[in-house]
């Protein structure tokens, strides 16, 4: 084969055009025509705003917005479809994971939560890696939340509204005072969970644990002592918590294992049990308990039989 | 290719120009790279400095290595021995050093734009539209420059690097327009499924298109010429380069194999991701034949010791890539660090060892002098090796603790400790590479404005 200016030329635009039409144009007709999804809805103003200013700071540098069948962290509980993209564009999927798949980050926390995260992410989670974004000022953390708070689309409106609904009734929980505040953070629980003291008894291997994710998780809202004044606190309504107001308030460790698993939705206590696991969560209850609350149910008529661990 | 008194009159004036480029852009691309590796493991370094957010970083970073760097670096040498192997002198010096001033605009362009938020966000088609008109702009003055000068060759036979040199600024310059959805000067992108699509068959185009053949039209160059042997095999050249464009065209879609996008449309990816191995050892194959039994030249040649340890780099990667895009194995590896990892032995190792490897073999010859100092490249040589190698290991460990820990059921949130001593290690790797694009360029500018001084 003899190799011509016109055959180098000629030759590598004709296979360029073949295979774009195979793997671009071909599947620009097939995938063009999807139809948006069940969940799908437009954007508002606000969140289209928003969207921009995730463009512009490079929030999908971190942040995927495709949930997988293989995944199991936030947003597994619905696979991403094509009708869910229809609006998008650019399409912001993502190549890393370097901070959570936002796809259904709608509605997951309540507004003030990412007020806080957004000003300093380690406000709310002191393990995490991602820029404070206070450069930004008020005006665009508003739309960037409105934006975070639409991800999900219909199923994030869901979610949202269940927010506002619980955050009505814990803000006027948390002003009638902390008799009637912590009478209604209780009744929250199932009763079962209400009655239930912590199985595992107090251990200093126990603690140790404890503090460890104390410090991992909860530290910047409800602060190193347990007061409630961690650097999140300025930014939440009802705020975090003083762990001392349960003391002598009916308290068990039940009450806290739940509370820690489920969250408290309409405040900006999230739920733990995608990141913690069974043990972790009696582990930190119990340093709570222990600590902060300086009353601690841990192995008091458990019952059951002992873990084969238990010395 | 022996030498001719017309190609003695070339100054070299536009390899000069994208040399001094790669050179100095180097040292701003590993910065970046450098800072955006340090804000991983202490966030608060650049806090509340909109300008250098780590999502504003990251972009410029890879955007200055792929289009400041390589792509520069590769062009130097390729402005050098086209002149020589089509035995004429280049089109025109004046439109290539205007190629060379405009390319430097667009450079300074992305870095203001993407700081400065200016971005459409979509991986290596970043660029807003002015500046991607300057990108197409440049890359037509090349081709058009390459093309004339290929029809005034006094050499009937046109060589594979010339080829490859061609191929890669035609069909850059075309995907380049497509992938940044160029008529929409808005936004430059499609919407939906079909943007990410399109996306990733430019993206992987960057590669395919416009890394790969550049650095091997220099491998075919520099190899030979510094071992004084001919080419292996003409037919591994031929199928090597048609296969390359068939093929490596076909294979964007693996980076969304866990993505809705119609599934003959992954097979399509998969099946070509194997297929690479074709073109990829058949280059391999005709150069490593080439220089067998001659690597004591290699090695006594510090721009052939940079392409061929670029071409062990090139071996490492593809097997890698086309391992990548099985998705048994992407169920692991995909979306975290593995894949940094094999962005670095694939730009930096390959790519941009033989832009060095090629920066090092042309400049004394273009020149007249030789090297400012040989111990310094050499130093820089194992900068970049123990860098690169480390990057791969470290960020393979890390991306197998987060894929692994993710599929176990682990939060994102909660790998974040696990992995925070490879991102310590890795930005200490990082200075490594910074360090040598520092050396490199201080090298390269005595080598080239301080004569007096040459003997090194």
């Amino acid at each position: 084969m003899k190799m011509t200016p016109a055959v180098i030329f000629a030759g590598s635009v004709l296979i360029l055009a073949a295979v774009v039409a195979i793997v671009v144009v071909l599947p620009f007709y097939h995938t063009s025509q999807t139809e948006p999804s069940a969940i799908f809805r437009p954007r508002t103003a606000a969140e289209s705003r928003g969207r921009q200013i995730y463009i512009e700071n490079g929030c999908v540098y971190c942040h995927s917005q495709s949930v997988r069948t293989i995944d199991w962290g936030l947003g597994a509980e619905r696979i991403a479809r094509a009708g869910d993209y229809v609006e998008d564009r650019p399409i912001l999927l993502g190549s890393q994971r370097t901070g959570p798949d936002l796809s259904q980050q709608g509605g997951e926390h309540p507004d003030d939560w990412h007020k806080a995260h957004f000003v300093n992410p380690r406000y709310t989670s002191p393990l995490s890696i991602m820029p404070a974004f206070e450069f930004l000022g008020e005006e665009k953390l508003d739309h960037l939340t409105a934006y975070v708070q639409s991800l999900g689309m219909k199923d994030a409106d869901r979610r949202v509204a269940r927010q506002e609904k619980w955050k009505q009734k814990a803000v006027e929980a948390y002003e009638n005072g902390p008799d009637q505040n912590v009478q209604w953070l209780h009744s929250r629980v199932p009763e079962q969970w209400q009655k239930l003291p912590n199985p595992y008894g107090t251990s200093d291997a126990g603690l140790a644990r404890g503090h460890k994710i104390y410090q991992d998780f909860c530290m910047g809202c409800h602060g190193p002592i347990g007061d409630g004044m961690g650097p999140a606190q300025p930014y939440l309504y009802p705020p975090p918590l003083n762990f001392t107001v349960l003391q002598d308030r009916g308290i068990t460790g039940g009450i806290l294992y739940y509370q820690i698993m489920n969250g408290i939705t309409g405040t900006a206590m999230p739920y733990f049990k995608k990141h913690l696991e069974s043990e972790k969560i009696w582990d930190v209850g119990n340093y709570v308990a222990v600590y902060f609350i300086n009353q601690s149910d841990a192995g008091d008529n458990a019952g059951g039989i002992d873990a084969a661990y238990e010395p | 290719m022996t030498e001719t008194e017309t190609i003695k009159l070339s100054d070299y004036a536009t390899a000069k120009g994208f040399c001094l480029t790669s050179a100095f852009w180097m040292m701003a691309a590993t910065f970046m790279g450098l800072l955006g590796a340090t804000e991983l493991i202490a966030p608060a370094v650049t806090e509340n400095i909109g300008g250098l957010v780590f999502g504003r970083v990251r972009p410029t970073h890879v955007n200055l290595v792929l289009f400041g760097f390589a792509t520069p670096g590769l062009l130097a040498a390729t402005f050098y021995f086209f002149p020589r192997v089509l035995q004429t002198r280049l089109y025109s010096e004046k439109l290539g050093v205007f190629t060379v001033i405009a390319w430097n605009i667009m450079l300074v362009c992305t870095v203001a734009t993407l700081l400065s938020g200016n971005t459409q966000a979509r991986e290596y088609a970043e660029m807003i539209w002015p500046v991607d008109i300057l990108v197409v702009l440049a890359f037509a003055l090349i081709v058009f420059n390459f093309f004339m000068t290929v029809q005034r060759r006094t050499e009937p036979l046109i060589y594979v690097s010339i080829w490859y040199a061609c191929a890669a600024a035609v069909l850059t310059m075309l995907t380049y327009a497509l992938g940044n959805v160029i008529w929409r000067p808005d936004g430059g992108a499609l919407t939906g499924i079909p943007d990410a699509i399109l996306l990733w068959f430019y993206g992987h185009n960057i590669f395919g298109l416009l890394l790969t053949p550049l650095s091997i039209g220099v491998a075919y160059y520099v190899v030979p010429k510094a071992i004084r042997a001919p080419l292996y095999s003409h037919t591994l050249s031929l199928l090597g380069f048609w296969a390359l464009i068939v093929v490596y065209t076909h294979i964007g879609t693996h980076h969304l194999l866990q993505v809705p996008v119609p599934t003959w449309l992954k097979v399509v990816a998969i099946v070509d991701s194997i297929a690479m191995v074709i073109p990829v050892m058949a280059f391999l194959i005709n150069i490593w034949y080439t220089a067998r039994g001659k690597l004591g030249a290699i090695h006594a040649d510090i721009g052939a010791k940079f392409v061929f340890t670029g071409t062990i780099m090139y071996f490492f990667v593809s097997i890698q890539g086309s391992m990548m895009a099985l998705p048994q194995v992407q169920r692991v590896t995909h979306f975290n660090n593995w894949v940094v990892g094999h962005a670095h032995i694939g730009v930096l190792g390959f790519s941009g060892m033989i832009a060095l490897g090629g920066l090092y073999y042309v400049l004394p010859r273009m020149t007249g002098k030789p090297l400012f100092s040989r111990f310094l490249a050499d130093f820089q040589y194992w900068l970049i090796l123990i860098g690169v190698v480390g990057f791969t290991v470290i960020l393979t460990i890390a991306g197998l603790i987060q894929g692994n820990a993710w599929l176990n059921g682990e939060t994102v949130y909660r790998v974040l400790p696990e992995i925070h001593l490879y991102y310590v290690i890795r930005a200490a790797l990082g200075v490594l590479i910074f360090v040598s694009a520092v050396l490199g360029f201080y090298n390269i500018a005595r080598t080239m404005f301080m004569p007096e001084r040459g003997a090194g």
